[in-house]
């Protein structure tokens, strides 16, 4: 088959382009460390929530030195807890399910960003290092009220943190 | 009046209407002073064959689109995603 | 042959008029969909409520993305396949029961969707055209769907029959170019169609009826992106259609090269289906290996249009050549800038290097938290369906109308700047999209200005951005008015000047440089379906070993009825 050798300059381009590209999003997963959002978090229905110990009573709590778990639900048309309080300087995993239909969870403003689908719990672990208010976003039609379902993610400076929210 | 703006508009939008040549697909007879079925003036003044043509326009666009992507590429993943704030990593 | 196509063809040419028919009424009312949403979303002006938008956010999307961009398709193949192969389809009864189907179906979902409009009407369908459970829809939404989709396979069918009968008459010659990727698309369609199929016929709509009660909302949202990646290129490929065999000849010149056309059909036939993954990076219950592969075969997807992009630009440049252009650049001036039909189509492939490289952006695995279900993606696929293909359907409208009705187009300056419109409304509304959805507001959403927070964007104020997508939406509407306009009158307009025959050139290189294995369908659609095999196996069965072919305990939630602010503990 015949093929100009200017279009076979740019086929090898072309490929050498789409190496890089492939190149580039593996250095993210092994140099800065970024993870994909997977199957870890296992299975939980909505019917079986108000059974679990985590999503019964949505919360943040304190599992290590600097290290927090927070147990979040998702629901039409609200995100609980509201706010979610962490420190800063912490690794923070959330867990995450949803009370009926599908939503996403969104930090506006950063790469905290991912899917809340009813039969699985969503597990994705942060470095939270600096302080500041973020708001959370659904960013995944959910029905009537999607527009009004926000949340807050409010990250502590250490010196005002007193320990998890009673 | 509107007649008339129709007929008027209609007229510049012709072309002349050159001869057509009945060319289909699988034949291999050139292609001199194509009809435009006066759509525009047909502005077709010689004939270029597959041994005469070298894309050379095409390869200076396209090597400037490959910058382009490159530079994007690596704004959007470095600065933009990087940049972001508190990422995934677990 | 210098007939006209509806003088040679009569028949052929009336389906593709209803076909184009039918798209343009799911344009009109799809458009003005739109022109509602941008409005509302931007705060611009509220004609509608905000609880009203998610139906008409459904009514745009099903309209435009699946009803006139395929009743397009169907009508631009038909023609495409008559006119290469220079025959009639063989039975015409089957083609009316083809377009019937989508027609009858095409009205039935419309009416659920619309009732959404009318509280008195018990039925309704805001789940967007994705509908992903467990939002549920009435049943006539997806019977409706159902049935449109089957009027498409019909039509498939009705090309390959035209096929064969004209392979019986010529049995050494090579497929024409236009009924080679006529058929490659349509073997991509049965493929990736299987997963929206299933999805639709065994879940939800028994689900919507009530014969089964629940399903498995991350196994019916998997469905959906097998099939729904694979649904741009449907989009996408009569676009190429018109860029390769068409386009050339508006440029004065010769498609550069046949075969590389054909190489890059079979790419898409062969790559479409096993990337739908990439829709769902942020899934989870999906392993990030699975996720990984569909990464690396959507990266490779990038092959066939990066490869379309010199050779339709080779193309131009050979007709710009032609024309008397000369130098490095310089060729670009002599290229026929005032033909819209050419103009529209230039200028949609412009914007489609702009809207692939979003696209790019899109496929890489992690860089997607940075954009996925922002206001990015809307802004990413407004340059690629909503104007690499919509932009050229229309310009090729301009081209091929005058062939089917006889009569010319009404006022080609018209035209002219309505091509040029869409490209600038389109530039507007896309660019502030991109720019917000990086600052985190989200897509599908009547109001994102929320009580708690703002927005934060490195480069000009939110307000600013909220203000050139209502801009460019304005602009795309009228713009849309235009097209429809001189679409009208051009049909209408019985003392139309005649239309002349317009001859397609044969490529410089031709199907005789073409290996003639890349005429082997069988073979590419084996490939296909083992590489979607590969691909989707091991998470289907993941998906269903951990939550169930049908789920548990997963209530439909009837999304219109849904209370405000309800669930709360």
């Amino acid at each position: 088959m015949e093929i100009h050798r200017y279009e076979k300059l740019w086929l090898g381009a072309s490929l050498l382009l789409i190496v890089t590209f492939i190149g580039t999003i593996v250095f993210g997963a092994i140099g800065p460390g970024v993870a994909m959002v997977d199957a870890e978090g296992g299975t939980i229905t909505p019917d079986q929530l108000s059974a679990d110990d985590r999503f019964s009573d949505p919360r943040v709590e304190q599992v290590g030195e600097n290290e927090y778990e927070v147990y979040a639900i998702a629901r039409q048309f609200a995100f609980q807890p509201d706010p979610i309080e962490v420190p800063a300087g912490s690794t923070v995993t959330f867990y995450i399910a949803s009370a009926d239909v599908i939503h996403g969870f969104e930090v506006a403003g950063t790469n905290l960003n991912t899917m809340v689908i009813p039969g699985q719990v969503t597990k994705v672990t942060v470095e939270l290092d600096e302080p500041g208010e973020h708001g959370i976003v659904c960013n995944e039609y959910c029905g009537a009220g999607h527009h009004v379902m926000e949340g807050k993610l409010n990250v502590i400076p250490q010196d005002e943190w007193e320990g998890s929210d009673a | 009046m509107g007649l008339r703006l129709d007929v008027a508009l209609r007229r510049s939008a012709d072309g002349h209407m050159s001869s057509e040549q009945a060319s289909a697909d699988g034949t291999a007879d050139g292609g001199t002073a194509v009809a435009d079925g006066g759509t525009t003036t047909d502005g077709v003044v010689r004939e270029i064959g597959h041994d005469e043509f070298d894309p050379v326009g095409t390869l200076s666009l396209i090597l400037v689109y490959l910058a382009i992507l490159v530079v994007m590429w690596i704004f959007m993943y470095f600065v933009e995603f990087l940049g972001n704030g508190p990422t995934v990593v677990g | 042959m210098s007939e006209l196509f509806v003088d040679r063809f009569p028949k052929e040419a009336r389906i593709v008029r209803l076909a184009f028919g039918s798209a343009f009424l799911a344009l009109a009312v799809g458009a003005l969909m739109g022109l509602l949403q941008a409005l509302n979303r931007t705060g611009a002006l509220d004609v509608i409520s905000d609880t009203d938008y998610y139906t008409v956010l459904t009514a745009h999307g099903v309209l435009l993305a699946l009803i006139f961009s395929i009743f397009f398709l169907v009508g631009l193949f038909t023609w495409a396949v008559t006119r290469s192969l220079d025959r009639g389809l063989p039975d015409h009864r089957l083609a009316k029961l083809w377009y019937g189907l989508m027609a009858v179906g095409t009205t039935l979902t419309s009416i659920a969707i619309l009732s959404g409009f009318v509280r008195e009407i018990p039925m309704s369908a805001d789940v967007l055209y994705t509908m992903y459970a467990p939002l549920q829809a009435h049943p006539l939404f997806y019977t409706g769907l159902a049935m449109f989709l089957i009027g498409t396979w019909i039509a498939g069918f009705d090309w390959f029959r035209t096929w064969w009968s004209w392979r019986s008459d010529n049995p050494d010659e090579r497929v024409p170019l236009q009924t080679f990727m006529v058929l490659t698309t349509t073997l991509m369609w049965y493929i990736g169609t299987i997963g929206l199929a299933v999805e639709v016929v065994v879940f939800l709509l028994p689900w919507s009826l009530g014969i089964v009660d629940s399903v498995n909302p991350l196994l019916t949202r998997t469905l959906f992106w097998y099939f729904g990646h694979m649904v741009v290129y449907f989009w996408l490929m009569p676009a190429y259609l018109l860029w390769y065999t068409v386009l050339p000849k508006l440029a004065g010149g010769r498609l550069f090269s046949d075969p590389l056309a054909r190489v890059v059909f079979v790419l898409f036939l062969l790559l479409s289906t096993p990337v739908g993954v990439h829709h769902q990076y942020l899934d989870p219950g999906i392993a990030e290996g699975f996720k990984f592969i569909a990464m690396t075969n959507t990266m490779f997807l990038l092959l066939p249009s990066l490869l379309t992009a010199f050779t339709v630009v080779a193309s131009m440049e050979h007709g710009a050549r032609q024309r008397g252009g000369t130098g490095y650049l310089g060729w670009l001036r002599a290229l026929p800038w005032r033909n819209p039909a050419f103009t529209g189509m230039a200028l949609a492939g412009l914007m489609f290097a702009a809207g692939g490289f979003s696209g790019m952006i899109n496929a890489g695995m992690n860089i997607n938290y940075l954009v996925h279900n922002t206001i990015w993606i809307p802004g990413h696929f407004h340059l690629t369906v909503g104007t690499a293909a919509a932009l050229t359907f229309m310009a090729g409208t301009y081209w091929l109308l005058p062939q089917l009705t006889g009569r010319k187009i009404y006022s080609r300056s018209i035209a002219l700047g309505q091509v040029i419109l869409w490209f600038v409304g389109m530039t507007l509304m896309s660019n502030a999209m991109h720019r917000a959805g990086l600052a985190g507001v989200p897509r599908r959403t009547a109001d994102p200005t929320y009580s708690g927070f703002v927005f934060e964007t490195p480069l000009g104020a939110i307000s600013e951005l909220r203000a050139q997508i209502a801009l460019g939406g304005v602009v795309l509407f009228v713009s849309a008015v235009l097209f429809l306009g001189v679409v009208l009158l051009s049909w209408m307009d019985t003392n139309a000047p005649r239309a002349s025959h317009q001859p397609l050139p044969a490529p410089l290189s031709g199907p005789e440089h073409s290996p003639l294995v890349l005429d082997n369908m069988k073979l590419w659609a084996a490939i296909a379906v083992v590489l979607v095999i590969l691909a989707y196996s091991l998470p289907f069965a993941a998906i269903v070993g951990e939550g169930g072919l049908f789920g548990v305990g997963i209530d439909a939630a009837q999304a219109a009825l849904a209370p405000l602010g309800g669930g709360l503990p």
